[in-house]
C-alpha cells in the first residue's frame, strides 16, 4: 500500500477559482486529524502584512485516515483523496 | 541545549525584557516571522518543504537528515537565524499557576489577545485565545486578520490572568513560547492536533513543544470513576477502566498541563514535580 495522496484542484478553489478558502473553510473544519492548511500563496503580496490570495494545501497527508469527509463537504468538488497507508499504520505494521 | 531542558527557564525575568529584545534585534525577526507565519510549512527549506513531513521522515537516510536538521532549526541559538523558517521557535507546556505568574509578573506590557494562527489556518476557526506581549504585541496588530472583532483585545495584567483561566478551564493547554529563544513573548492556549507545535511533537516526534515541569497523578482512593477528567485531556493520557471503576494515566503521554484537574470534583488529580517520578525526571 502506497502513501495517501490528496489533491486540490486550484482551478476550483483558490484565487483563480470560484471559491475563496477563507470564506468556505469546510475541509478544515470537518477533518478530524487536521490535514489541511490554509495559507497565503507564496507570491509577493501588495501588502505583505495582509495578503489577499489564499489557498488550501493538504500539508499532512501522512495523518489522513481516508474518511472522505473533505471530499463530500467541498462545495466545489475540488478535493480528491487516493487512500494509502497513514503514518500510524506504517509504524504499527512497518 | 542551553534553554528548554528543564529548570523552569520561563521564570527568568530577563527572557521577557525589552533590553534582551533590543540586544538580539528581536523586533526585526518577529516582523518577518509573523508576516510569513502561515507559509512556514509550505516553504522549501534546504530543498524540502514540510508537506508530508511524516512520510519524508520515514525514509531511511533522508528521514534522519531531515529530523536532525529540523531539531537544529527549532532549537537554534546561533546568530543569523532565519525568521521565515521560525528558527529558534519552540515552547513548553505550563500549568495555569505558572502561566498566571508570568502574566502577573514577568510579561512585558503591552499585553494583547488575538486569534490563534494555528486554529485559523488548520481548523478554519477564529478563536481569540493567544496572549502575546513584549514587542510581539506591537507587531501582531499590523496583521488585521488576527485582531478580535467585537471583543476587548488590549488587556491589562488582571484581564490577561482571567482570560487564561477561562481558556484553561475550557480545556485548552497553556504553553509558553520562545520566538526566538531566549526571548519569551507569548502564552498560547493550545488544542491538538491543529496546534502546529503539537502536530510536530505528537505526530512526528519533533521537540517543538516540551512537556511541562510537572506530571499529573491519580489518587486511586479519591477517584470515584466519574470519567469527567478523561474528556479534558488533549494528549490521550487518561483512560477509564470499568473493571476497577478508576481512571488511569499514561505518564509517557502526560504533558503536565493540569487541565484535567478542572473537571475533578473529588480531589483525585494532583500535579507533582516531574523529577519526583523517577522514570520521567528528564523526559521533556
Amino acid at each position: 500500500m502506497g502513501k495517501t495522496k490528496i489533491k486540490i484542484d486550484y482551478k476550483k478553489c483558490g484565487p483563480d477559482g470560484k471559491m475563496d478558502p477563507r470564506e468556505c473553510r469546510k475541509c478544515l473544519n470537518v477533518c478530524d486529524p487536521a490535514v489541511f492548511l490554509m495559507h497565503p500563496t507564496l507570491e509577493e503580496h501588495p501588502d505583505p502584512y495582509n495578503p489577499e490570495k489564499w489557498v488550501v494545501t493538504p500539508v499532512w497527508p501522512d495523518v489522513c485516515t481516508s474518511c472522505g469527509k473533505c471530499v463530500s463537504s467541498c462545495p466545489v468538488e475540488a478535493i480528491k483523496v487516493s487512500p494509502g497507508e497513514s503514518l500510524y499504520k506504517m509504524r504499527m505494521h512497518g | 541545549m542551553k534553554h528548554g531542558a528543564g529548570g523552569k527557564w520561563y521564570m527568568n525575568a530577563r527572557n521577557y525584557s525589552y533590553e534582551l529584545a533590543d540586544e538580539y534585534n528581536m523586533k526585526e525577526y518577529l516582523e518577518e516571522q509573523w508576516k510569513n507565519m502561515e507559509t512556514l510549512f509550505i516553504r522549501k527549506i534546504m530543498g524540502f518543504s514540510s508537506i508530508g513531513l511524516g512520510y519524508k521522515m520515514q525514509m531511511p537516510l533522508i528521514g534522519r537528515f531531515l529530523r536532525s536538521n529540523a531539531e537544529k532549526m527549532i532549537h537554534s541559538e546561533k546568530p543569523g537565524r532565519n525568521p521565515v523558517r521560525a528558527d529558534g521557535h519552540f515552547g513548553q507546556v505550563i500549568p495555569l499557576e505558572d502561566a498566571q505568574h508570568i502574566l502577573g509578573n514577568l510579561a512585558a506590557e503591552p499585553i494583547i489577545k488575538n486569534y490563534c494562527v494555528c486554529r485559523w489556518m488548520q481548523r478554519g476557526v477564529k478563536d481569540a485565545v493567544c496572549i502575546n506581549f513584549g514587542c510581539l504585541s506591537q507587531i501582531i496588530p499590523k496583521l488585521t486578520r488576527y485582531i478580535p472583532v467585537d471583543e476587548k483585545w488590549q488587556l491589562d495584567r488582571e484581564e490577561a490572568i482571567a482570560a487564561l483561566e477561562t481558556q484553561n478551564k475550557k480545556g485548552y493547554v497553556a504553553s509558553v513560547w520562545f520566538q526566538p529563544v531566549p526571548y519569551i513573548n507569548a502564552i498560547c492556549s493550545c488544542e491538538s492536533p491543529e496546534c502546529g507545535g503539537l502536530r510536530l511533537r505528537n505526530d512526528f516526534g519533533l521537540r517543538t513543544v516540551l512537556k511541562g515541569e510537572y506530571l499529573m497523578t491519580v489518587n486511586r482512593d479519591n477517584c470515584q470513576g466519574c470519567k469527567a477528567c478523561v474528556r479534558m485531556c488533549q494528549f490521550g493520557a487518561l483512560r477509564y477502566l470499568p473493571s476497577i471503576n478508576k481512571v488511569i494515566i499514561n505518564h509517557d503521554k502526560c504533558f503536565g498541563c493540569g487541565v484535567c484537574r478542572h473537571a475533578c470534583k473529588n480531589d483525585a488529580l494532583q500535579l507533582v514535580p516531574r523529577e519526583s517520578v523517577p522514570g520521567q525526571a528528564r523526559n521533556f
